[in-house]
């Protein structure tokens, strides 16, 4: 199903050719036969394996570290200790409060200590089990709560405000004015609960120097630009003297967005014993990297007017940080600054509070930040509209706040398709015949979210562009992108791909994406925060129109007509006003280089930085070049015996502004909504209970389960298999946006947002049961139809 | 990734070859079989071992055969094979539905009958790697002194996860095993004991060759019932057979036999009930019995209490089931 | 009693084993302690078959052993002496990718292939024992049963259903075209 608009090239006036086509990605078949390279599979002549030693403690101080019987060992050719590198970084460089390996403390139950290289990883794991490390442990905080009445128990020495590691409170309009006029105030206390990317690939990382001192890192991220910087600072190694090769990713979701132990690890060990190291989680080290959703405990207070209007949001949060910063800056402002869309706030205002607690950091997972609020919002419109006895789509739609137009929080919104989504999935899901018609124990729930595509704002300050793609043309007929785009599964080379054979009228196998090498690609910032359609997209077409020019004219000269009236489609150069008369594509690449020399062109990025964003502290982040919207429908069956949940449908439209590739969209969608589901229903990134109550006394629960992770393999953290799984419908909406690559905008993350609050508002409908703390199980689901049978819940 | 360290691996190719590994190496020596449970073990160097006697080559020790009395299912049969074959869904379908819900469809392949009766018990505190049991201060399986499901606890209650074991109970099945000393045979209701640390009565020098389960008389029927979280690769966390005997609607005698406790499942006999109709009120009658006489502790990972619930609620459905009611209670159907 | 002892390690030398791998005679020394995985991905190079969660959890690394998918990670080397071994690499025949290969990517059912080899060996299984005498219908619960023990993170399944679908149908036509064909002569 797809809503769509106008579809053509308006740069060469000809119907597009290859954007919106239904292909898959060029380089599949890589993948389908075992050949594609994932950092694993890279295997150098005399690699040694690494090996990290971790702490068993949640929060300790290292005493002393002593690696002479593992330096000892045969076999052993180095370890490296946090002395060695020990520069702190953090990927926003405000918040630089992470080492490679710690030097002082370590403050989750996973902190690397040391690292071994070997001649195998079995040899490796031998010598780490000979590093002898005394601790001092201390008393671990592994709640918030724990961690805010503690504050003189500081995680980070250096911490302004005992362990809060950001706190953002932000008013516009007056809430409280508002609040006191409304016809109806909803107030609601949820809890979001942790959960993580769990890529199938695990983190891996190989590092060489060669003859000239070149240090080359190959590694499984989605930011390599990132790595690069970090790596440079941490090593004191200069960017020019390291290169940074992101081979395959096996998935990332956001979970391999920042840089990790092992990549220093394995470059340092590759610098001490001069020979290739490679570094390898295990699938619990992946659990402990983590960086994942963070769990949120908020409470929102929502005032409407009769007819169901927004009067006033008013939203307190305190999220559980882990125990260190990673992007939990931008975090803590997208707990509340991406809620200003797609509805109408006549105020807003929202305090939210990251905490450090010993456990695992938490980070950014897809919908990064904004899925949590997002859920609590979703619901208190499903209460209210519940209240004011309207349809909870209607109360949707009579909120929205419209296109070309500037959110409460003073962002810029462009296109909008976010009617188009409800009414797509309104249709899809029969919902006008069947919502609230289907009888006791079967519901359906609806829901809606926007999301950015991209961020105005590089995460260092810079006026560098944000993007660079690099295009050569071959006198073959082929089309050579280079770009430092860092395709994670998603489909960004297949993007550039599309761009560049739209404009330049070859088809996609005739292009070659060579992405993510430091040495040979203009910077990309990476694959987060939805950017790289809009921003590589862009920079790619910039290149391609440049290059596409050049060949039309060099054409048009030799016909002797005007480069208007040249047209370059489907391996052709042709008349516009005549298609038979043509040339191949290849001769009028050769007579383009005949005419200019070499064909090769750069194109560019850089975000619009005039009245997008609000004029105040922190105005500028979650301002993004323009916006997705998503609106969800979830059908549920509600089992009342056992409590299972079954859902048995779900309905995704997603305004993506301009679908590039129709199939991969529908993958980024249904992808999305599985995620969504899968943490709705059964997955949970659980740190088991801290020693240590909220006034401060020891609990007795003995000793050691202090930050110990309840699920650390693909066992126990549930992730719903081919038989868990609902029909998935992936419904496109195209309202294409001024500012991005042919109006595309992002596709990757928008979708798994609003799935959460539709599949606990079905169950409401189902059962009459609010599911208010996540994840959804059956013996929340009993307790909550125990409580309505002594005539508890209502709305 | 996580590494096997290394042991020895013997491959007879006769059952007295086998026999005679076992003797030689035990107790430093295990039999491997379909290696989906005891490889994950070693990884997590929660068992360690340096020989493994493998029956993969044991060619009596695969297969159906079916007597005029009993039904002979060889040890290394795959569960995959026993939940396929004719005879086992034809007489004992309980059996053969239990071992249609192991695992995934790879580890049905792989995995066997006498490995799933031998599967090691499963605790939220030992299937965890090294670090996590260091970083615990371990337990009474795994290096250490304490039990944390029950605080104080002198047993290893960690919980027999095999979903074969509660219909094989319930059928009466007998296990065959053999040793240097000979052959010996046990009912498979007899193998478990309350010791979590090694839960099996199988002895190291034993060989595991069959079950042998006696023909169901036509009045005698089973229904196993697995809860877990997914449709596909969980582990039980409720695991219930139950047996009820009788004809035209009256129970004569029967059992239940519940697992997912600790580390023996739970057998509670129905010749008390004899006389008594099928019907909801006995589902009532057996759920509450269950609730009563069987516990579900914190050992496996999900919520104790939901699990008893869940138990309680499983047990009820089996005999609706039976009955040829309705799986969920009357005023819920729509 | 706890296996709590901590051995010291037996000596273990590698053992010499022939195997059909791909339809080709290999033979190599492999280690007791080694997994089949580990043998094609760090002995044999043939790195198409993934590793994904160490311990038999995910279904990434499946292969086929004597046609069946099973786990390579929880598979000891020395257990596929004679046997026949199929992975990724071996799937396409003659330089064309086999049907599944084209058909998951025409309609976008791997998107970063990780999970792909192993769904695949999984999905060639059921398809390759598809027969019109067995099941004349293919129904999408078959092949949702047949790929549960392979975790997939980023299509939701959707389309790689879609694409088995797609396959076990153009099989079942054809075995109904030759059934039809056969059916015909005198």
């Amino acid at each position: 199903m797809t809503l769509s608009s106008k579809t053509e090239n308006s740069s060469q006036g000809r119907p597009y050719t290859v954007v919106g086509a239904r292909h898959g990605k060029p380089d599949a078949l890589d993948a389908m036969a075992g050949l594609a390279k994932y950092t694993d599979d890279i295997a150098l002549p005399r690699m040694l394996f690494a090996r990290i030693l971790r702490s068993p403690h949640a929060h300790a101080r290292i005493v002393s570290i002593d690696t002479s019987a593992a330096e000892a060992m045969e076999g052993v050719h180095a370890v490296v200790v946090g002395e060695e590198m020990p520069t702190r970084y953090g990927v926003i460089p405000w918040t630089p409060d992470e080492q490679a390996l710690a030097t002082d403390k370590v403050r989750y139950v996973g902190d690397a200590v040391a690292a071994v290289a070997a001649i195998s990883e079995d040899v490796a794991i031998a010598a780490c089990k000979r590093i002898v490390v005394q601790y001092e442990v201390l008393e671990a905080l592994t709640s918030p709560e724990a961690a805010l009445a503690n504050p003189q128990n500081k995680i980070h020495e250096a911490n302004k405000h005992g362990n809060i590691t950001k706190q953002v409170q932000l008013a516009f309009g007056d809430v409280d004015a508002q609040l006191a006029v409304a016809d109806l105030v909803i107030e609601g206390h949820y809890q979001y609960h942790g959960s993580t990317h769990a890529a199938l690939e695990p983190h891996c990382c190989v590092a060489h120097v060669d003859g000239r001192g070149l240090l080359t890192v190959w590694s499984a991220t989605q930011v390599p630009h990132y790595l690069h910087r970090e790596l440079a600072k941490v090593l004191e190694v200069p960017t020019h003297k390291i290169r940074v090769i992101q081979p395959q990713v096996g998935g990332a979701f956001g979970g391999k967005s920042e840089p990790f132990d092992l990549e220093f690890v394995a470059a340092k060990l590759a610098m001490k014993t001069g020979r290739p190291v490679k570094c390898l989680y295990t699938r619990e080290e992946v659990f402990l990297a983590h960086r994942g959703r963070h769990p949120f405990d908020m409470h929102y207070t929502t005032g409407f007017t009769k007819d169901g209007k927004i009067l006033a949001v008013d939203a307190k949060s305190v999220l559980d940080g882990g125990a260190y910063s990673s992007f939990g800056l931008v975090t803590t402002y997208y707990s509340g600054q991406l809620l200003g869309s797609p509805y109408t706030f006549a105020s807003y205002r929202f305090d939210s509070t990251r905490v450090y607690t010993n456990k695992p950091a938490c980070g950014p997972k897809r919908g990064h930040g904004s899925v949590q609020p997002r859920f609590a919002i979703e619901v208190q419109l499903d209460k209210a509209a519940r209240a004011l006895k309207l349809d909870p789509i209607d109360l949707r739609r009579r909120n929205f706040i419209g296109e070309n137009t500037t959110t409460i929080n003073e962002f810029h919104i462009g296109s909008n398709g976010f009617l188009e989504c409800l009414e797509l999935v309104e249709k899809a899901s029969d919902w006008k015949a069947r919502y609230g018609k289907l009888g006791r124990g079967r519901g359906l729930g609806v829901a809606g979210s926007t999301y950015i595509s991209g961020t105005n704002y590089c995460i260092y300050p810079t006026d560098l562009p944000q993007s660079g793609v690099q295009i050569c043309l071959d006198r073959s007929g082929r089309v050579r992108i280079f770009a430092g785009t860092s395709d994670i599964g998603q489909g960004s080379s297949t993007m550039l791909a599309v761009v560049a054979a739209e404009e330049l009228g070859v088809h996609l196998d005739d292009v070659r994406v060579i992405a993510a090498d430091s040495d040979l690609c203009p910077v990309d910032l990476g694959s987060y925060s939805s950017r790289v359609t809009l921003m590589a997209g862009n920079a790619c077409l910039s290149a391609a129109r440049d290059l596409a020019s050049k060949v039309r004219q060099a054409v048009a000269k030799k016909w002797g007509c005007e480069k208007r009236d040249v047209i370059l489609a489907d391996r052709r150069a042709q008349r516009l006003d005549d298609p038979d008369v043509f040339i191949d594509i290849t001769d009028a690449f050769i007579l383009a280089e005949v005419e200019f020399g070499t064909m090769g062109s750069t194109g560019s990025y850089q975000t619009p930085r005039e009245d997008v964003h609000g004029e105040y502290r922190g105005g500028t982040i979650g301002a993004s070049p323009a916006y997705s919207f998503t609106a969800h429908i979830a059908e549920v069956s509600v089992d009342e015996e056992t409590g299972d949940v079954r859902v048995e449908n779900i309905w995704c439209a997603h305004d993506c502004g301009r679908a590039l590739s129709p199939v991969l969209v529908e993958g980024q969608i249904e992808g999305s909504v599985y995620m969504g589901f899968g943490e709705t229903v059964m997955e949970h990134h659980h740190v088991m209970a801290s020693g240590l109550r909220t006034d401060g006394a020891r609990r007795d629960t003995g000793p050691g389960k202090d930050g110990l992770l309840a699920h650390s393999s693909l066992l126990d953290y549930r992730m719903p298999t081919t038989l868990d799984t609902p029909n998935l419908y992936a419904g496109i909406v195209e309202k294409p946006d001024p500012r991005g690559p042919f109006g595309a905008k992002e596709a990757g993350e928008g979708p798994l947002h609003s799935v959460v609050p539709a599949i606990c508002n079905a169950i409401f409908d189902a059962i009459g049961v609010r599911i208010d703390s996540l994840p959804v199980a059956p013996e929340k689901i009993l307790a909550g139809l125990r409580a309505q049978r002594s005539g508890g819940q209502s709305c | 990734m996580l590494r096997l360290p290394p042991f020895a691996l013997h491959q007879p190719t006769t059952v007295a070859e086998a026999i005679a590994h076992l003797a030689a190496h035990a107790p430093d020596v295990r039999v491997i079989s379909g290696g989906t449970d005891l490889l994950p073990n070693i990884k997590l160097a929660q068992t360690r071992i340096q020989h493994l006697v493998s029956v993969k080559f044991l060619e009596e020790l695969h297969g159906v055969t079916r007597t005029a009395t009993h039904l002979r299912i060889g040890a290394a049969t795959a569960l995959q094979d026993l939940a396929d074959d004719e005879d086992v869904r034809e007489t004992l379908p309980a059996l053969a539905f239990a071992a249609s819900r192991i695992g995934s469809p790879q580890i049905r392949k792989m995995g066997t009958l006498g490995g799933n009766i031998s599967l090691d018990t499963r605790c939220r505190y030992i299937n965890q790697t090294e670090l996590w049991r260091e970083a615990l201060g371990g337990c009474l399986k795994s290096h250490g002194t304490e039990c944390h499901v029950v605080p104080g606890g002198q047993g290893c209650v960690a919980s027999l996860s095999a979903d074969t074991v509660p219909p094989l109970i319930a059928y009466g099945a007998i296990a065959e095993m053999v040793s240097d000393k000979g052959i010996r045979r046990a009912p498979v209701q007899d193998l478990f004991q309350q010791d979590g640390t090694w839960h099996v009565r199988i002895a190291r020098e034993e060989l595991l060759l069959a079950v042998e389960i006696p023909l169901p008389e036509p009045t005698t029927r089973v229904v196993y019932r697995k809860w877990a979280v997914r449709q596909s690769i969980d582990f039980p966390l409720v695991s219930v057979a139950v047996r009820l005997d009788g004809a035209d609607g009256v129970l004569t005698g029967g059992s239940i036999v519940v697992s997912a406790l600790g580390p023996r499942p739970r057998v509670l006999p129905l010749n008390a009930m004899a006389g008594r109709k099928i019907d909801e009120e006995l589902a009532q009658a057996l759920g509450q019995l269950v609730y009563d006489r069987a516990r579900p502790l914190p050992n496996i990972p999900y919520d104790a209490e939901y699990r008893r619930e869940r138990m309680v609620i499983e047990v009820r459905r089996a005999v609706r089931v039976l009955a040829g009611l309705p799986e969920r209670p009357l005023a819920q159907q729509a | 009693m706890p296996d709590t002892a901590s051995p010291s390690p037996v000596a273990v030398a590698p053992v010499l084993i022939t195997l059909q791998l791909n339809g080709e005679p290999t033979s190599v020394a492999v280690p007791p302690h080694w997994t089949l995985l580990e043998l094609l991905r760090y002995g044999l190079g043939l790195t198409g078959t993934k590793q994904g969660c160490d311990k038999g959890d995910c279904g990434t690394c499946t292969v086929r052993i004597d046609g069946e998918p099973q786990l390579a990670c929880l598979t000891l080397a020395l257990e596929v002496r004679d046997r026949h071994v199929e992975t990724v690499e071996g799937l396409g025949v003659g330089g064309e990718p086999h049907p599944l290969q084209e058909a998951f990517a025409r309609v976008g059912a791997a998107q970063c292939g990780f999970c792909t080899p192993g769904m695949l060996m999984s999905a060639s299984a059921y398809v390759d024992n598809l027969t019109l005498q067995d099941d004349p219908v293919v129904r999408r619960e078959d092949i949702a049963a047949a790929l549960a023990g392979n975790l997939c993170r980023c299509t939701g399944y959707t389309k790689i259903l879609q694409a088995v679908e797609e396959v076990a149908q153009v099989v079942l036509d054809r075995q109904r075209e030759i059934e039809e064909s056969t059916a015909e002569e005198p």
